[in-house]
């Protein structure tokens, strides 16, 4: 779980005098007609293998996973999402166990984003500090999260709480050392450049260490609430409280496959939505930000 | 304090003796004597790796000469700041709009806000850049980067302007329109100049005086006048019989020091 660094900053439109030419426009449209026919090819290529590869007798005698009791299919998963959605044949919905997960780990998040980009920036400025707290965040890091999620669950006896840290535990570090990169990447020009200008010490630290570390935190947003919701649906596994982690469980213990992928189906769509909405936040509050990454 | 196309300028800056070496022990700038004028623009040519670029750093004030002096006389005091530097590398901050960069310096200095805004409107026009003052950098092309870049360093109203290879890596075209920026700006604003390049062309386009420097440890090996004037037209001198007499003469002055020659 290392600080994942974003894209150096390389001018996204640089060539903004330089005219795209009607060609290459026609030339990318080709291309994306292309790449989307592919995905969706693999798509149903996928949904019909499983659905109908257990029904082939000889692959079903030799592979016996595959059987809709351990894999479910396509169409049973469909009809247990649309249970789950709205309690029929007796299901249990599933809207308040996701709130409950959803909104742990985005307060987990959250918190730790804010919390490690302080540390982190305080840690950078301060050599001392930084040269004292190294080795201790190294082995701090190198733990397993798992592996600390009884002893949180032990000391933080309510479970939505002990979630919360645990989803607090793994993105604190994220963010703390990108926090860290990014303070301590400001390129020795920038820096230079700002104190022939005339910035003092702190003034150096406020207005470019600061906005350039915040960048870089902010920058992995998307993936410090991809790692939130894993603290927290891997803590809900072990409480067995409630939350999507809990519906997991019932869904091993009363050998319900189909509950298991549809649990599966909701927290990919969560994730999509959270990861694009953060990427979405991320926008709003950098509008400066330069990335070089395409969709 | 040369003369150049008969114009003469007042003592600005003198170095003398200037040496320099790393901690390590490794000697850069080995007792450079140096002078600019007041107006006037020097280039610095030398073999890559020379030193030049350190020479720059002890004029900025970043680095300490280990031996010898470097001294203002007091006209340089008569502005907000003595000195400003443009980089090779970019320093434009890419979280401030273009107006927020180049009003950096005079956040610094404390100036007024209405003061402020006046005065980046004017650097906006000077620089070519207006219209694109509420603008973020990322959506700006390279060669308005570096205007901003120049604007930053010239808002706190410098003595002298020190260029470190400020337009490598940029298009023929565009770097020659930047050089004739820096000349109109230079004139207007009255600053002097210290520019390093590694091209010859870059120097005689722009330069009151190109000193040619020896490899490390680096010296003045070569002094050379350039007589253009300031009302110079850098796209046509390219063609005029003495820019291609100069070009000759430096680059045999260049290729000596690259090969050692005393």
């Amino acid at each position: 779980m290392t600080a994942v660094p974003p894209p150096l900053p390389i001018a996204e439109d640089a060539d903004m005098d330089v005219e795209r030419t009607n060609d290459s426009v026609g030339h990318r449209r080709r291309g994306d007609v292309i790449v989307w026919s592919a995905r969706v090819a693999v798509i149903v290529a996928f949904l019909l293998g499983w659905q109908y590869l257990p029904k082939v007798p000889n692959i079903r005698k030799s592979f016996t996973f595959l059987d809709p009791f351990f894999i479910s299919s396509p169409t049973l998963v469909a009809k247990e999402l649309r249970a789950i959605a709205t309690g029929q044949h007796g299901a249990g919905m599933i809207w308040a166990p996701l709130a409950r997960t959803v909104i742990t780990a985005m307060i987990g998040t959250l918190a730790a984003m804010i919390v490690g980009a302080v540390f982190g920036l305080a840690v950078s400025n301060w050599r001392m500090l930084s040269r004292i707290a190294r080795p201790f965040l190294v082995v701090l890091n190198a733990i397993p999260r798992i592996a600390v999620v009884p002893i949180i669950v032990l000391i933080v006896r309510n479970s939505q709480q002990a979630d919360a840290v645990t989803a607090f535990s793994v993105v604190f570090f994220l963010a703390f050392y990108n926090a860290v990169e990014g303070a301590g990447t400001v390129p020795r020009e920038m820096l230079q450049s700002a104190q022939l200008l005339g910035s003092s010490n702190l003034r150096i630290m406020w207005k470019v260490r600061w906005p350039y570390a915040l960048g870089w935190t902010l920058a992995s947003l998307p993936n410090a609430i991809a790692f939130g919701l894993t603290g927290t649906i891997t803590t809900e596994i072990f409480t067995g409280g409630s939350g999507l982690g809990y519906q997991l469980l019932l869904g091993v213990d009363n050998s319900n496959a189909n509950l298991l992928f549809a649990i599966v189906v909701v927290t990919a769509l969560v994730g999509v939505i959270l990861v694009l909405g953060s990427a979405g936040l991320r926008r709003v509050l950098l509008p400066w930000w330069e990335s070089n990454q395409t969709t | 304090m040369g003369t150049a196309a008969g114009r003469t300028f007042g003592p600005l800056l003198n170095l003398s003796r200037v040496q320099y070496s790393y901690p390590s022990g490794l000697t850069a700038v080995g007792g450079v004597d140096l002078s600019v004028g007041q107006g006037e623009i020097v280039a610095i040519v030398g073999p890559s790796g020379c030193g030049k670029s350190t020479l720059l750093s002890l004029i900025g004030d970043l680095a300490q000469p280990s031996r010898g002096s470097i001294e203002w006389t007091d006209s340089a005091e008569h502005r907000d700041r003595r000195l400003a530097m443009v980089f090779q590398r970019d320093t434009v901050f890419p979280w401030r709009t273009v107006n927020a960069n180049i009003q950096y310096g005079m956040e610094c200095l404390g100036m007024p806000k209405h003061e402020r805004r006046q005065w980046t409107a004017d650097l906006l026009k000077l620089g070519r850049l207006e219209g694109f003052g509420d603008v973020y950098p990322k959506s700006l092309s390279g060669g308005m980067r570096r205007r901003v870049a120049l604007l930053m360093s010239l808002a706190v109203r410098p003595s002298v302007l020190l260029l470190d290879e400020p337009f490598s890596g940029l298009d023929e075209p565009t770097r020659v329109e930047l050089l004739a920026d820096v000349l109109k700006l230079a004139r207007e604003l009255k600053l002097s100049a210290v520019m390093v390049t590694h091209d010859l062309g870059e120097a005689i386009t722009i330069a009151d005086r190109i000193v040619v420097m020896s490899q490390r440890p680096t010296t003045v090996r070569k002094e050379v006048r350039v007589d253009f004037g300031s009302e110079r037209n850098v796209y046509e001198i390219r063609e005029a019989a003495e820019y291609a007499a100069l070009y000759s003469e430096l680059w045999h002055a260049l290729w000596a020091s690259i090969r050692g020659e005393l």
